[in-house]
């Protein structure tokens, strides 16, 4: 009996089919078999949407690394055919134990080129396009030619900016404007629900580290924080070079030795300053494994969702719009200690106070006296303006905080203070002495903060108390 | 003096022999001013250093020696190998008879389309092996049914076997294999892992007779004894001169010492009693005597002790789970033939039972607001009392093994102190038989009554466990799986697996007469995946089947006992233990 069958890309369809001869089915069989046949809790509008999938869709993949070889290996798989793929890093020996597409002679070369090659020469018909590069060289126009992103990004800054961008390009008019992101991580953009146990590692107290070192990575710190700077204060320290981590380890030592203090390795040097490992040594093991044991499961998660949103696009993306919560989150399951396998999908939601999805606007209470320097001053230090906003805990310097040096305008343009270029912050920069309450009055309490850290501009009301 | 080197000169690069184990053991560590070795780690620790972050050098050892048969070669499969090629282990073997065809190659990561016409198994050796040098693989083109027959020794020389997709038949065949193979005292105990998926849904079921957990990793480690101090640590903590502190030293001493400075006292007031946990009244006044030594209002370390005030009245005694393993008959009685964590338990057990009724003390101690001095101070009575707890325990340890007749050195140093420092955190994991599970007694039929009880909600999952087992039900009359004829036929085979389903449960359930909605359209989910693969789900359940290979060989972290089950239409996962 002959039975409808999609031919498949790079495959000739032998056209008959019998029970017997399996080879003679489409080699798509099983995936077309939940696209062919609808499923109790499937959506009414539900239609196999092989065409979408395979010939139309287009689908970013931000990040090459653990999550991201694992995520192209399943979108190549499913049948996804245009797949694009952006990396900035090189690959290292310490990724060869995970990120399967890489061998011991590719080490040094581009995460995002040899992925691409790999994939399209294991699945033939599948085009990969590799981007060796930041997201951030991309402009806007660039991600709007994707129907879908999935990012397995490791980066806390990287992964707010591709959100904002994103959820900035958002036009309520038109809905193919609104592009789903799957987020990987296992922290989210919106809302920054963070698990309780994946809390960023601690930031220990500079006197703590200076004066009352207690623990090996008090010597660690010192040694990185303090003593690096100190000793090379023309050199950055590279935390991917070993003779860099030698040096730490050294100077740790030698500390540790001074205070008797037990336990610096060069492992646990490592591990510090590269944020590898938290500081506190019982949740290592739970954080390693978040970080670097479950990409599988992960990223199957995430494909598993692209491969929903793609083949049932229509009711899905419609769905999206309604609840606004173009962030998907993954099922995640994890170690822990007393417990084998566990899961939970967590809740992305919109949030109010949010200037990613909330409006982009926030309220500043300040005083009459508050001069524009002030209120300069404030901006860049409330790094808890927002769950969002909320900057990496990391005092790293490669970690910028989300505001730093941000330049204020009226909403009609006016220019009040602008940090560059030259001629504009010589221009607007005796506005700095004046009183925030005076510059205000002709044209109302809205502002309009921009910033090199944030994709979009901030809005924010002054309320004087 | 250490020897200072400037990053990037050439001396530092001269790497001495890196050290694979690079985690210097706190209590045996040695300070000196002899030049600080480098233990800068070779390519391969580089390679594994994030894992040795996870499992650490003991549990890749037991990695490195580890030999893994894979039956069937299927996407799942393979997927599952893929994840344990990578971090090392020795050896795989992957048994199948088939000729690789299009649709293997489809959903399989590890064929390519010139692997079409060639065993799989072969193919597959090949793209998998290519991922880490240092493992071996193997390749078997045989029938496992066969083989089962001729050579049942051959599935004995593996240290876990993971069926993939395998035919109901063949599974419980193997599983009695291996079932009865571990019945026999000091026999091979070769965990059995059967996954099984349909479309979106996908099924994990784990027999082992018993599994030891050597490291549960929990949480906390420490055994602060603030309510029953040992004696150095009691006499350290009162014998401190609070008055002839200068303010930033006062400041500065931990809050352990502060509370069991305070407990000691109050107990000299009240005839050796703590204070009364369900009185607040004493605990009020516990916490008044406490801060009485305060110099001022604001010093976090008094903060920190009040915080911690529970401490004095929360008793410390043996965990209950660690009790609810020293109750075990096999930890009450040991042999000769008994495990080393029995022997060990064993050994807890007589520790436990003299005064003061405790598991040994930790060497371990929390990060807290203090001097360094003070700190160091504190460690080292810690220490010193770990030392004195271990060399209790390896008395009984040697009574022990004496009396068994076993030679005093039966146990490793190194897993008698491992076990020491860390009672809490050992677990020992008693399977069941796979077949009563498959043929619906024991804990599927108690979950199948409960289920079906008025009282109780529907589970997400257990509706669809049934699914399964009648979709095996239906392979075994029909020798091929519901969902794999035309669309039309859904429905007949569909109708089938429902009375399957009715005739498991009526036996079971008084009254039964219809199933609800979650077994139907659990049903028709099977039977719309067709018993086919999706590569996502296979990637999943690889992912599930290598972290529990790896928690199985490494011993450590709680492993899953033994049924799991997810649905990737819901995206929810579920446990269970039949």
């Amino acid at each position: 009996m002959d039975v409808a069958m999609e031919p498949a890309n790079g495959f000739v369809h032998a056209g008959h089919r019998s029970d017997d001869a399996i080879s003679s089915e489409s080699p798509y069989r099983d995936i077309d078999r939940v696209l062919d046949r609808p499923g109790p809790w499937t959506d009414e509008a539900f239609q196999g949407t092989k065409d979408f999938l395979r010939t139309q869709s287009k689908v970013l993949v931000i990040g090459a690394g653990g999550l991201g070889c694992e995520i192209l290996q399943n979108l190549a798989l499913t049948g996804f055919h245009d797949i694009y793929v952006i990396d900035m890093d090189t690959i290292d020996i310490s990724n060869l134990n995970r990120q399967f597409l890489f061998r011991e002679a590719d080490v040094g070369k581009s995460k995002a080129i040899v992925a691409a090659d790999f994939v399209m020469s294991r699945v033939p018909g599948v085009k990969v396009t590799p981007y060796h590069g930041k997201i951030q060289d991309h402009p806007p126009s660039f991600y709007k030619q994707f129907n879908l992103i999935i990012a397995g990004l490791d980066s806390i800054s990287a992964r707010r900016w591709i959100n904002a961008t994103l959820v900035q390009m958002v036009d309520e008019e038109d809905e193919e404007s609104l592009k789903p992101l799957i987020d990987g991580g296992t922290e989210g953009f919106k809302g920054q629900a963070r698990l309780p146990m994946l809390t960023p590692p601690t930031a220990f107290p500079i006197c703590t580290i200076a004066n009352t070192p207690r623990l090996p990575e008090h010597c660690i710190e010192w040694a990185s924080v303090l003593e690096w700077p100190k000793v090379f204060p023309d050199k950055k320290l590279d935390t991917d070079d070993p003779d860099h981590i030698e040096w730490l380890y050294q100077q740790a030592t030698a500390r540790a030795d001074e205070f008797k203090i037990e336990g610096v390795t060069w492992t646990l040097t490592q591990g510090v300053v590269k944020n590898i490992i938290p500081a506190i040594a019982s949740t290592n093991a739970i954080i390693a494994g978040k970080r670097d044991g479950l990409s599988p499961l992960t990223s199957a998660s995430c494909c598993n969702e692209a491969f929903k949103i793609a083949t049932t696009c229509a009711p899905f993306l419609s769905n999206y719009m309604m609840v606004r919560r173009p962030v998907v989150s993954p099922l995640t399951p994890q170690y822990v200690g007393n417990d084998s396998v566990y899961a939970y999908t967590f809740e992305y939601d919109k949030r109010e106070d949010c200037p990613v999805c909330g409006g982009e606007s926030i309220t500043a209470e300040i005083g009459k006296d508050w001069t524009l320097e002030r209120l300069v001053e404030w901006l860049s230090e409330r790094q808890n303006m927002s769950a969002v906003l909320h900057a990496s805990h990391s005092r790293r310097a490669d970690t910028p905080r989300q505001i730093s040096k941000p330049s204020l305008s009226h909403p009609s343009g006016k220019p009040l203070y602008f940090q560059a270029p030259p001629q504009l912050h010589d221009a607007t920069k005796p506005n700095l002495d004046r009183l925030v309450s005076d510059l205000l009055a002709d044209e109302g309490p809205e502002l309009v903060v921009t910033d090199p850290n944030l994709p979009f501009s901030l809005g924010v009301t002054i309320a004087f108390v | 003096m250490p020897t200072r080197s400037s990053p990037s000169s050439p001396s530092a690069r001269a790497s001495k022999l890196a050290k694979m184990d690079d985690s210097i053991d706190i209590s045996q560590a040695v300070t000196g001013s002899e030049p600080i070795p480098s233990y800068r780690p070779d390519a391969r620790a580089r390679r594994y250093d994030r894992q040795l972050r996870l499992w650490a050098s003991a549990g890749q050892r037991s990695l490195e020696a580890a030999r893994i048969l894979l039956i069937g070669c299927d996407a799942t499969g393979c997927q599952a190998l893929k994840n344990l090629v990578l971090p090392g282990i020795a050896h795989f073997t992957i048994l199948s008879p088939r000729i690789t065809n299009a649709q293997d190659v489809t959903t399989n990561f590890f064929l390519h389309p010139d692997s079409i016409g060639q065993p799989i198994s072969q193919e597959a050796t090949r793209l998998l092996k290519e991922l880490n040098p240092a493992v071996e693989g193997a390749a078997r083109v045989e029938d496992v049914a066969e083989l089962i027959q001729t050579d049942p020794n051959f599935f004995l020389s593996f240290n876990i076997i993971i069926l993939s997709n395998g035919e109901p038949d063949v599974e419980l065949a193997l599983a009695d294999l291996l079932w009865e193979a571990s019945a026999t005292t000091g026999g091979p105990d070769v965990p059995l892992m059967c996954v099984r998926n349909t479309g979106f849904i996908g099924r994990i079921e784990i027999q082992i007779r018993e599994h030891c957990v050597v490291d549960t990793h929990p949480e906390t480690t420490h055994t602060l004894r603030v309510d029953e101090p040992f004696p150095a640590l009691e006499k350290y903590a009162r014998e401190l001169d609070l008055e002839a502190m200068d303010s930033l030293e006062h400041s500065h001493i931990p809050w352990v010492i502060l509370l069991v400075r305070a407990v000691s006292i109050w107990k000299e007031q009240h005839g050796g009693a703590l204070p009364d946990e369900n009185s607040d009244e004493e605990k009020a006044e516990f916490k008044k005597l406490l801060v009485s030594e305060r110099s001022k209002a604001d010093e976090e370390n008094f903060e920190e002790a009040l915080a911690k005030a529970f401490l004095a009245w929360n008793k410390s005694e043996v965990p209950s789970d660690t009790r609810n393993l020293l109750e075990d008959p096999s930890v009450v009685t040991v042999s000769t033939s008994s495990k080393n964590l029995h022997l060990l338990l064993h050994t807890l057990l007589k520790y436990t039972s003299t005064s003061p009724h405790l598991p040994p003390t930790s060497p371990a101690l929390p990060d807290l607001h203090s001097s360094t001095t003070a700190y160091i101070a504190l460690q080292n009575l810690y220490k010193a009392q770990y030392q004195e707890d271990l060399a209790r325990f390896k008395k009984l340890l040697a009574s022990v093994l004496e009396g068994l007749g076993l030679p005093p050195d039966a146990i490793p140093d190194e897993e008698v102190e491992g076990f020491v420092k860390n009672t809490g955190g050992v677990a020992i994991v008693k399977g069941r038989p796979l077949r009563e599970s498959k043929e619906a007694k024991g804990l599927l039929a108690e979950a199948i009554k409960e289920q079906f009880s008025e009282t109780f909600l529907t589970p997400l999952a257990g509706p669809m466990h049934l699914a399964l087992l009648a979709a095996e039900r239906f392979y075994s009359t029909h020798k091929r799986w519901p969902g794999t004829k035309e669309l039309s036929d859904m429905a007949e085979d569909q109708r089938e697996m429902e009375e399957t389903v009715k005739g498991i449960v009526s036996p079971l359930v008084e009254g039964f007469e219809e199933l609800d909605d979650g077994y139907v359209e659990s049903i028709t989910e099977v039977v719309r995946g067709g018993f086919g693969c999706l590569p996502n789900t296979a990637a999943f359940l690889g992912g599930i089947l290598g972290q529990e290979v790896l928690k199985l060989i490494t011993r450590q972290y709680q492993t899953l006992d033994n049924t799991v089950i997810v649905d990737l239409v819901k995206s929810t996962l579920d446990k269970f233990r039949f």
